[in-house]
């Protein structure tokens, strides 16, 4: 052992490296603090993969969770494609009265086209709808054999804003023509589709925040058998001085471990989904003969859905561990 | 730097382990605790730590008010003590080096940047060979030292000692007491509790003698039976 002197010029030394007063105030260059966080984050991430088995279990749980309200959004974002595909030839026929002549139909016609709401207006008479409608079904000599036309004039327009909700005010609007006896809109299954893809996005917000919920109870679970398992630990620590936001630290990056692998699973599967998904689409689409592909799968949302998942993990872990640590008195 | 004004301790089940006890301890001083066991040695001690409160009485600390410090304050309370428990409190999934080195990492400090520090301390107890040891693989009077050097490594300036020389033969016993003096020359405030009679009466320093958890004499050094 040393005596008083070596003690003393061991003493000066170390205050020429660090001031008297660092007793309690944190001595922490940026550098300093970034290599203690380092250190903290290694041995939690070193604690986790020592069991494998309960980290990959939890882990699942979470991408599992994070992942259905994914699938709902992606989802969601596919019906919205498709609905902005047909959006854009919502058609509009107006059926004319029967006493309505055909120079009349065509002024009327012509006048839709002075105002700025519609695109393009066709006018289709009597005789024309009837040898279109003769041709297209194959009896070419339907005509011969009625002997009176039964189909209306028609004009057929298409508006420059296709939103459902525009063509209905729309449709109101030309309903006002005394000359136009029906409005038939093309649109009405589109306002259909609308109205299930809100449907959707109120599920899946809902979903969300149950999801949310319950991720908070599965990593503060975890969290709180983690704290369990090192109660002497934490003990002794507290009666050195350790503050509870000390002690926390490690739980924290534990915490946000878990987020990140359950996020990056999340992704990882709802890739897998949406490959496998589209593969027996396809053939459908062909049918449809749509340019249509399911997308939902692309950088920003799969980043988007890591960030989630930290963020959770790592809120979830700081309530957790605050709550926990701050039960155990020494 | 500690004093006890009329403080009383009454455990949950009504017990009273402490009554009325009032002494002053001065920066610079060392001062004994003794009595026989269950006479309230470590009670005083927690006191002061802010493990327990007392039930009565006013117990001021380095300035704080300890029966009244809040949550938030007792971590920083403690990191002015350094306190040497009964039953070691060591972390048994660390090395001696990292036992030791806790009480800097709290404040910041990185453990390989503590190193100095921490050699200094192990080299005083006489354990710098067993720095890379685990706590499990050393003798009792091993960890003891270990705990010795904990308390010490961050100079703070109230040392607590819970029966310290315990598990020691009289050497050791005679060396830990140096390193406890070579801290109170440099202004470092003392209370060691013991009932190693001969240990207390070869020193000669202030002893507080407890029973039944009453303060019944008040020793200053200098004076002997
Ligand atoms: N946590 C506790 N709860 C109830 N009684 C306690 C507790 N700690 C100590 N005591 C009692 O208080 C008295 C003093 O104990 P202690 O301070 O440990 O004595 P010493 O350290 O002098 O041996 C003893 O009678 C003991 O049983
Ligand atoms: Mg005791």
């Amino acid at each position: 052992m040393r005596g008083p002197h070596a003690r003393d010029q061991q003493m000066s030394r170390d205050q020429r490296a660090t001031p008297r007063n660092s007793r309690s105030v944190s001595p922490g260059s940026a550098s300093r603090l970034a290599q203690v966080h380092r250190d903290i984050a290694l041995s939690s991430l070193r604690r986790m993969l020592s069991t494998p088995g309960s980290s990959l279990m939890t882990t699942f749980v979470i991408a599992v969770s994070l992942l259905l309200p994914a699938l709902l959004f992606g989802l969601n974002s596919n019906l919205n494609a498709v609905l902005r595909e047909f959006q854009d030839n919502a058609r509009i026929t107006l059926y004319l009265e029967e006493g309505v002549t055909n120079s009349r139909g065509l002024e009327v016609s012509e006048s839709l086209l002075t105002g700025t709401d519609i695109s393009t207006a066709v006018y289709i008479s009597a005789d024309q709808a009837l040898s279109d409608f003769s041709a297209a079904v194959g009896l070419e000599n339907l005509t011969q054999e009625l002997t009176t036309n039964p189909l209306p004039a028609a004009i057929v327009l298409t508006p420059n804003n296709a939103a459902p909700a525009a063509v209905a005010a729309l449709a109101e609007r030309l309903q006002a023509i005394p000359e136009v006896s029906l409005i038939q809109v093309d649109s009405v299954w589109l306002q259909r589709l609308e109205a299930i893809s809100s449907l959707i996005d109120v599920i899946g917000r809902a979903l969300m925040a149950i999801v949310v919920l319950g991720l908070f109870f599965i990593v503060g679970n975890t969290i709180k058998l983690a704290i369990e398992n090192r109660k002497d630990e934490i003990r002794v620590i507290k009666l050195v001085g350790g503050t509870d936001i000390f002690i926390a630290r490690p739980f924290l990056y534990t915490g946000l471990y878990f987020g990140l692998a359950g996020g990056m699973l999340a992704c990882l599967l709802q890739a897998i989904v949406l490959i496998a998904f589209n593969f027996s689409l396809r053939e459908l689409i062909q049918l449809y003969e749509s340019s249509f592909e399911l997308r939902g799968f692309d950088i920003g949302n799969a980043l988007l859905l890591i960030l989630l998942g930290a963020a959770i993990g790592w809120t979830a872990a700081l309530l957790a561990s605050l709550r926990h640590i701050r039960a155990i008195n020494p | 730097m500690i004093k006890f004004d009329s403080v009383s301790k009454r455990y949950l089940d009504r017990h009273e382990a402490l009554s009325a006890i009032s002494f002053e301890i001065s920066k610079g001083e060392m001062a004994f605790i003794s009595g026989h066991s269950g006479a309230g040695k470590s009670t005083l001690l927690k006191l002061i730590l802010a493990i327990e409160k007392p039930s009565t009485g006013q117990l001021v600390v380095n300035g704080v008010n300890v029966g009244r410090i809040s949550r938030r304050q007792i971590a920083a309370h403690r990191r002015q003590i350094g306190t040497v428990f009964q039953d070691h409190q060591l972390l048994y999934d660390r090395s001696v080096f990292d036992n030791v080195a806790l009480p800097l990492e709290i404040c910041g400090y990185h453990r390989q940047e503590a190193g100095r520090r921490v050699r200094a301390a192990l080299d005083k107890v006489g354990l710098l060979s067993k720095e890379r040891s685990y706590p499990e693989a050393l003798s009792g009077g091993e960890q003891q030292r270990v705990g010795i050097a904990r308390a010490v490594v961050n100079r703070p300036c109230i040392i607590l000692a819970d029966e310290p020389t315990g598990n020691l033969d009289p050497d050791l016993s005679a060396e830990v007491m140096r390193v406890f003096e070579q801290f109170k020359s440099v202004g470092v405030c003392l209370l060691v509790a013991s009932h190693d009679a001969s240990l207390i009466q070869r020193l000669n320093y202030r002893t507080l003698i407890l029973h039944e958890g009453r303060l019944c004499e008040d020793r200053m050094p200098g004076t002997s039976r």
